[in-house]
């Protein structure tokens, strides 16, 4: 195995220089993308100019492209369920960060090693469940008929069945159960990987903990934190599955309204500017808030370098 | 782990300590890995068993078709047993079922959703059969989503009633052939609706106040919309403008901010006491109440209502679909499934009248809460017969606008 070194102009030099461009190896990816995402996505752009050939079983007509799907859309009762949907996903999200955040805190700096694979066991197990499954078993528990519903009555902590099932808060419940994970495992990487030693020297630097909390191991822990918000902001606004089964009635998100669009109303040009609108609707909201957070940061810095400008000129 | 099975070792009590929590731990991750790979097991076998399987995320846990109790003693069929079904919910006795042979079975909530899956797919969705009520035949057929049948094929057709054989959107069963028809009414929970509902105006007055956001309409446009058509005396084809825009006026300003759910099973849940009341179909009304007596449940408190003073009919065909790779199975299973005696067995499960002559005979008086199959000619009187044209896309519009203002 050491006998490595081949004369220049060995048999083996010469089938180096055949070797295809090193780019050959991001093909799989590319390809993925360009004929299961670029190319779908293509298609829903193109059908959202379209119009539905009226009595028919859904056929799309690009006899006279115009924008007037999405004309409709933003005059129509999507923009009430965008609201809604709008709602549910940004606080979700938020639960999400404020539960997910100690958890990972927890278990990057503070859990034993052996727990720690233990914790992150516990966390993964539930996705060996199917989506629809989970969500489904919330059914039963928030059921007024459910054990939950019973055992809280013989308690006697409720006069009555519990009535969450079919309501908001059924769904912010299965929205945050169900995305939960997505939050802790970037955090956990992004605050495990911090050396407990930058943590230590501010506090021998004299930090409180609070201090060292949001001066070191934030700011170190933010692509761990942005990497959480896109990974359950983007799909949870997306989500219709949770929204539809826990929420029934009251649960109609903006994934619902628009396979309601498809596959009830047969119109899948409505349906795909309804879509291109959530896209752009979702990337515009990320931009504000990166944006919000851009300057804040730009601002804490600013107040921060004048703090020091001050302790130096004394 | 018992006693018996005591390991005795002999450490510092830290080292005993450390021993037992790799133990523990070591245990915890054997079980939860054998208990993954059981789900995991048991995933691909459901699916390559054919359990029923659930679309577009309705909440119905679909027809367990798999289950081997009670296998019926019909006579074996011959030649081809295999074929995919896409149908409703709880619309086929399982044991009936499974004595055919293999049916994989999927499930929709409402045609217009059914229709929407088979255009789209092209003839590739994979399904060999379907069963779309009549009213929706003729676009369904020149769309060009449905085979048409070599009624040779099916001897046992001719046990069908004529009154239930070449209807007006089929003139000659060139596509369909009668599965069963049924009606639509309402359910409700007389602990909580204590006045009897006996119109529909009842129900929407129970609805507004007693069941205010506690009751479910079918999950489907044209049943939504009659409703309003039903409890006001217009007929639910209308297709003039000013009705359309004030049943849309009413269902979603008036109706649809009271509504729990969109649901079109709401009898199959009932044990899960989701609803106080509940727009209903007559045989879903039925295995809702049965499956309450199955869970030794009261099914007094409930009570079942053909609607008034009209109400719809419809009938449900079954269908092949185009480009079906399993015909000899389709017209197999449409011939074995119009035999009397297999009829029978299925009207006994699901609760709507097969149409079949003499199926009201032929149904034994043990099988309970008959009056809910079968109905009378005075109750004839306050059907009518459902249709596809102008106004659909207007119903499917009304009926998004209230599920939005259902959810705001």
């Amino acid at each position: 195995m050491t006998a490595v070194s081949t004369p220049a102009n060995s048999p083996m030099h010469a089938r180096r220089r055949l070797r295809l461009p090193r780019s050959i190896l991001a093909f799989p990816a590319w390809f993925w993308f360009l004929a299961f995402f670029a190319a779908p996505l293509g298609l829903v752009v193109y059908n959202s100019f379209g119009s539905k050939v009226p009595q028919s079983v859904g056929n799309v007509s690009m006899a006279s492209p115009s924008l007037g799907r999405y004309r409709e859309a933003l005059t129509g009762t999507f923009f009430t369920v965008f609201e809604t949907t709008l709602k549910i996903a940004v606080i979700g999200t938020v639960l999400c960060l404020v539960i997910g955040f100690p958890v990972a805190y927890w278990l990057a700096t503070r859990a034993s090693a052996r727990l720690k694979g233990v914790m992150l066991g516990l966390v993964i197990i539930p996705f060996w469940t199917n989506f629809l499954i989970r969500t489904l078993s919330w059914t039963i528990v928030l059921s007024p008929e459910g054990y939950l519903s019973h055992q809280l009555q013989s308690w006697g902590i409720l006069g009555g069945p519990i009535h969450l099932l079919a309501t908001k808060t059924a769904v912010q419940i299965g929205v945050v159960y169900n995305y939960l994970p997505l939050m802790i495992f970037p955090l956990f990487v992004a605050l495990d990987r911090l050396d407990p030693s930058l943590r230590e020297a501010s506090k021998d630097l004299g930090a409180t903990p609070g201090r060292t909390f949001l001066q070191v191991t934030g700011p170190l822990a933010m692509p761990g934190i942005i990497a959480g918000l896109l990974l359950v902001y983007i799909p949870l606004a997306g989500d219709y599955l949770t929204a539809k089964i826990l929420g029934k009635a009251q649960g109609n998100m903006a994934g619902a309204f628009i396979a309601s669009q498809v596959i009830d109303a047969q119109n899948l040009p409505a349906g795909a500017a309804m879509a291109v609108i959530l896209i752009l609707l979702i990337l515009g909201t990320i931009l504000a808030v990166g944006g919000i957070g851009l300057a804040i940061a730009k601002m804490s810095q600013i107040r921060r370098s004048v703090y020091v400008d001050t302790g130096d000129s004394i | 782990m018992s006693d018996n099975n005591e390991v005795r070792i002999l450490t510092t009590p830290q080292g005993a300590m450390n021993l037992r929590n790799e133990m523990s731990r070591r245990g915890f991750l054997m079980v939860s890995a054998g208990a993954g790979m059981a789900a995991f097991l048991a995933a691909c076998g459901s699916s390559s068993k054919s359990a029923a399987t659930t679309t577009g995320g309705s909440t119905t846990s679909g027809a367990g078709v798999s289950s081997t109790s009670a296998a019926s003693t019909a006579a074996p069929v011959a030649g081809a047993k295999t074929f995919n079904l896409y149908t409703w919910a709880e619309y086929d006795d399982p044991a009936l079922m499974e004595s055919f042979g293999n049916i994989t079975i999927d499930i929709f909530n409402s045609n217009e959703e059914a229709v929407a899956k088979l255009a789209g797919a092209k003839g590739t969705s994979g399904y060999d059969m379907v069963v779309p009520t009549g009213g929706y035949i003729p676009q369904m057929a020149d769309a060009g989503l449905l085979e048409t049948l070599d009624l040779s094929r099916i001897p046992n057709f001719k046990n069908l009633d004529v009154a239930y054989t070449n209807q007006a959107w089929d003139q000659g069963n060139k596509y369909s052939v009668c599965k069963n028809f049924g009606t639509t009414g309402w359910i409700y929970d007389t602990q909580i609706v204590t006045t009897e509902i006996k119109t529909w105006n009842d129900f929407i007055t129970a609805c507004q106040t007693v069941a205010k956001g506690n009751c479910s309409v079918l999950d489907t446009a044209p049943n939504l919309c009659g409703v309003y058509f039903w409890a006001n005396g217009i007929n639910w084809t209308t297709e003039k403008a000013d009705e359309l825009d004030a049943c849309e006026k009413f269902i979603v300003e008036k109706l649809a901010p009271n509504l729990k759910a969109f649901d079109s099973y709401p009898g199959i849940n009932l044990t899960k006491g989701d609803y106080a009341l509940s727009q209903v179909w007559n045989g879903d009304a039925r295995q809702g109440l049965l499956k309450l007596v199955e869970a030794g449940k009261d099914p007094k408190r409930y009570k079942w209502g053909m609607g008034a003073p009209k109400t719809e009919i419809f009938m449900d065909n079954w269908c092949i679909v185009k480009g079906a790779k399993n015909l000899d199975a389709s017209y197999n299973f449409m011939n074995f499934i119009l035999d009397p005696v297999n009829s029978a067995k299925d009207v006994a499960f699901h609760g709507y009248n097969t149409g079949l002559v003499g199926i009201e005979k032929l149904v034994p008086d043990t099988v309970t809460l008959q009056d809910m199959i079968w109905i009378t000619a005075d109750q004839q009187k306050q059907l009518e017969t459902g249709a596809v044209n102008s106004a659909q896309d207007r119903l499917v519009a009304i009926y998004n606008k209230a599920k939005a203002a259902a959810g705001k």
